[in-house]
């Protein structure tokens, strides 16, 4: 290793501060980078060798059945059981409350028996209504995209290969609505899977479902052209079921968990950002990756051209991101602008000091995205089983010190306010769907979830004001057991330092959506499609290889994908040296 | 969920404990550390419930209270509850670690009149106390000894043929644990290996019993009823997607 790759401290001058990257309006801008949870996974895929098979499918002419795909890993199979049904279109909803749904699955750990698939036949298709055993990793379920799904299977069936322009505007063929791990439902904790090296990274076992889900997906369009085409149909062209990911529609569910697992996000804001702090801290460009970047922003332009949306608010971001990726081209195109020490630096600052934070986000992707060699080693570091603990040790003048360090925020608000304390969180009987409400206006507000963070600091660092400061926290925690929780949080931030959303969660202007795209970015997800503020729809593996490509030499080569075509410039994170 | 004798994992000891405890109105920082101790005691073969729903039903018959108070003379610290209530074992379990991560184990401390014993070593466990000792009399007037001896394994020596779950009432004492010396006269000795009990529960699940459906009807405290306002517009999304 490189002085220019030693391990960036949190001090580093390089190094972006949480003051700055835990807002929620930077995080409601993120992208994907190559340390997101898909991109290690296809990594280790091909890395490791893992081989793919069909090993069940039984459907009908339309496509209703089982079916089972396998992912074998060099000491494990794991086996996507894939269920199909008929389903009324007006019960087709992406909604947590649906009741049914085109198709159901479970990852079980293993080859399931015939014993197990006729289990899971009983409990999958009823999702939450279901009862699931360790033997299962992940429960999900999926619809399809009316748009898109039975145009493919026709345009096939007849000899043709489907219209790029559609696939382009939606970008999968089934979209999922949930995808459930860790204990639920009594699937496997995740304690149990925690130490296989497969599944050592945050989601790993989540997101082997999700790409088995999509390569079920186009599975079934091939299977049901070849079934309606007999000898005339065609199997997908491999650039365009390439370009094909699986789609996701993602609610207000992972909005408490980013809030519950402070510890996890920190790990994974700190890879990221002690990533991007290595390539700024670069003072001479390695070899090629310059030429790499420049030509990544011609093909970032044609993926933001195919990115488009109806929410108003996210198409007028992805326009006024359209002219700034130009506008920096431009710039870029004054070599003393990049070939000079720290070039890095050079672009990313321009950048921050000219551009939206849509444009700041992308290129914090883009300019980390040549450095295989010098960042892919912090995938390693995503995870953590750690839980905060609460410390009765800490003095209270400590806890006061933190809380006027990195509490900011916080103290500051005034929640006498209305529109500060305008919204709380709960879960409805209703399927324990989580739920967004007003205060005055919805029931609720006695059961609101304990997501008020900022309230919750407000309100101990005014009694914190005037209490003696030689009290033992665990004394203090006596008289005022309510501030337990927050007390614990706050001793994490102290530790972790970009644990902690830093802005205001219950305030009117807030937007959930920020934090699913946080949270959806560093999972690998792209074109954010927003609904409302408070769900989205998103494309995963969109660009990915198939189980058939993982071993080929452009495995990595799928950031910011263009329809119907592979990478536009060489990489030079692998051996393909790809160039169109 | 809320039927009885059912399968659950450990993710769902905690989603569910801690919303339990808070429907009593523990406050939720005390409930957390309630639900991460039904963990422990989940993944050491217990049904967590046996223990835990007498500890809520207590708090809510408000026969139990959170109120605590600590004192200290020359020989020992002593924890009790101020009120004419029993001490709940959800706050003398949180109060227990604290004492334990803000004196290290010099001295001894006394716990008054505990509700549910077994909580506060389930609480030990969770909090990786090891060369801890428990010991109690209970109302029944059994003698339990409960020795964290290190992270491979502990034990619990007892009087009694009834379950340690099921023991009431007690004056807690924790100390160090010197192994070669047990205060229970002719008492049987029941060892835990830590590593092989929670490698059954990842395995096979955790077993929940009758008192399950009682735990999930506190569960129920925090959900709020569905509107067709509510179920319209409060996730966002819309209710049919045909696109």
């Amino acid at each position: 290793m490189s002085s220019e790759t030693a391990l960036i401290d949190i001090e580093s001058d390089f190094m972006r501060s949480p003051e700055k990257v835990m807002r929620l309006d930077r995080m409601g801008s993120s992208f994907p980078t190559r340390l997101s949870f898909m991109r290690s996974l296809i990594r280790r895929m091909s890395q490791e060798n893992w081989q793919f098979k069909r090993i069940i499918s039984n459907i009908d002419k339309d496509g209703y059945g089982v079916s089972v795909y396998s992912a074998i890993t060099p000491k494990r199979t794991y086996s996507l059981i894939a269920f199909t049904q008929e389903i009324p279109a007006d019960m087709r909803t992406d909604r947590v409350i649906a009741e049914v749904w085109d198709a159901t699955f479970s990852l079980f750990d293993g080859v399931p028996t015939q014993e197990d698939i006729d289990y899971l036949a009983k409990n999958t298709p009823l999702q939450e209504g279901g009862r699931y055993r360790p033997s299962e990793l992940v429960l999900a379920r999926a619809n399809k995209s009316l748009r898109v799904f039975e145009n493919i299977i026709n345009a096939l069936a007849s000899g043709n290969q489907p219209d790029i322009e559609l696939i382009s505007s939606v970008g999968y063929l089934m979209r999922t609505t949930a995808v459930y791990g860790s204990g639920k439902f009594g699937c496997a904790d995740r304690e149990k899977i925690a130490d296989r090296p497969e599944c050592s990274g945050p989601f790993q076992i989540e997101l082997l479902a999700v790409y088995l889900i999509r390569w079920f997906t186009i599975d079934l369009v091939e299977e049901l052209a070849r079934v309606r085409g007999g000898e005339q149909a065609v199997r997908l062209d491999q650039n365009i079921s390439r370009f094909i990911g699986v789609g996701n529609s993602t609610g207000l569910g992972m909005a408490p968990f980013l809030l519950k697992h402070p510890t996890l996000i920190h790990n994974w804001v700190v890879a990221k950002e002690t990533a991007l702090a290595r390539v700024r801290s670069i003072e001479t460009a390695l070899p090629r990756t310059l030429e790499v970047f420049l030509k990544s922003l011609l093909q970032v332009s044609q993926h933001i051209d195919e990115w488009n949306v109806d929410d108003e608010a996210q198409s007028a971001r992805i326009n006024c991101l359209t002219d700034e990726i130009q506008a920096l081209r431009m710039w870029c195109e004054d070599e003393s602008n990049i070939f000079r020490p720290y070039p890095w630096n050079g672009i990313y600052q321009y950048v921050e000091d000219n551009f939206s934070l849509e444009c700041q986000e992308m290129i914090v992707s883009l300019i980390i995205e040549p450095h295989g060699s010098i960042v892919d080693d912090l995938a390693d570091t995503m995870s953590t089983a750690k839980i905060p603990k609460f410390k009765a040790a800490m003095s209270l003048s400590q806890l006061k010190e933190v809380v006027a360090d990195a509490y900011k925020w916080a103290t500051t608000i005034d929640f006498s306010l209305e529109e500060s304390q305008h919204h709380f969180w709960y879960y409805s009987e209703d399927k324990l769907e989580p739920r967004f409400g007003s205060r005055g206006v919805d029931e609720g507000v006695d059961q609101e979830m304990p997501l008020a963070i900022g309230r919750d600091v407000h309100d101990l660092n005014e009694v914190l004001a005037r209490t003696d400061e030689d009290m033992p926290i665990g004394e203090f925690v006596m008289i005022y057991p309510q501030f337990r929780h927050i007390i614990r949080r706050i001793q994490n931030t102290f530790e972790r330092p970009y644990s902690e959303v830093q802005d205001n969660l219950l305030s009117e202007s807030m937007r959930p959506l920020d934090l699913l795209r946080f949270k959806l970015a560093f999972f690998g997800a792209s074109k954010f499609d927003p609904k409302s503020d408070l769900w989205t729809r998103i494309s995963m593996y969109q660009g990915a290889p198939l189980p058939e490509q993982v071993q080929d030499p452009n495995h990595d080569c799928w950031s910011f994908p263009i329809a119907g075509r592979s990478q536009s410039y060489p990489c030079i994170n692998c051996s393909c040296q790809k160039a169109i | 969920m809320p039927k009885s004798d059912l399968t659950i994992s450990l993710n769902e000891v905690l989603f569910y404990f801690t919303r339990a405890g808070f429907g009593v109105n523990a406050p939720i920082g005390v409930s957390e550390d309630f639900a991460r101790s039904n963990i422990w005691a989940a993944q050491n073969g217990f049904d967590p419930c046996e223990c835990s729903l007498s500890a809520l039903d207590h708090l809510d018959h408000k026969k139990s209270s959170l109120s605590i108070k600590f004192e200290k003379d020359n020989q020992i610290s002593h924890l009790f509850c101020p009120e004419d209530k029993v001490l709940s074992s959800l706050e003398a379990s949180v109060s227990c670690i604290d004492w334990i991560e803000f004196n290290g184990l010099e001295g001894k401390l006394k716990i008054s009149n505990v509700d549910c014993p077994f909580l506060v070593i389930a609480a030990l466990g969770a909090n990786q106390c090891f060369g801890v000792k428990a010991s109690w009399i209970d109302q029944d007037n059994h003698f339990y000894e409960v020795n964290f001896v290190d992270d491979t394994k502990w034990e619990i020596i007892s009087t009694s043929k009834a379950p340690i779950e099921s023991s009431h009432y007690a004056d807690i004492y924790i100390s160090s644990l010197d192994s070669n010396n047990t205060e229970v006269p002719n008492g049987k000795t029941q060892t835990f290996d830590i590593k092989n009990e929670k490698l059954e529960v990842l395995n096979n699940g955790v077993k929940v019993g009758e008192k399950w459906p009682k735990i999930y009807e506190y569960f129920s405290r925090c959900l709020v009823k569905s509107s067709a306002e509510s179920r319209a517009s409060g996730a966002g999304a819309g209710l049919v997607d045909t696109d």
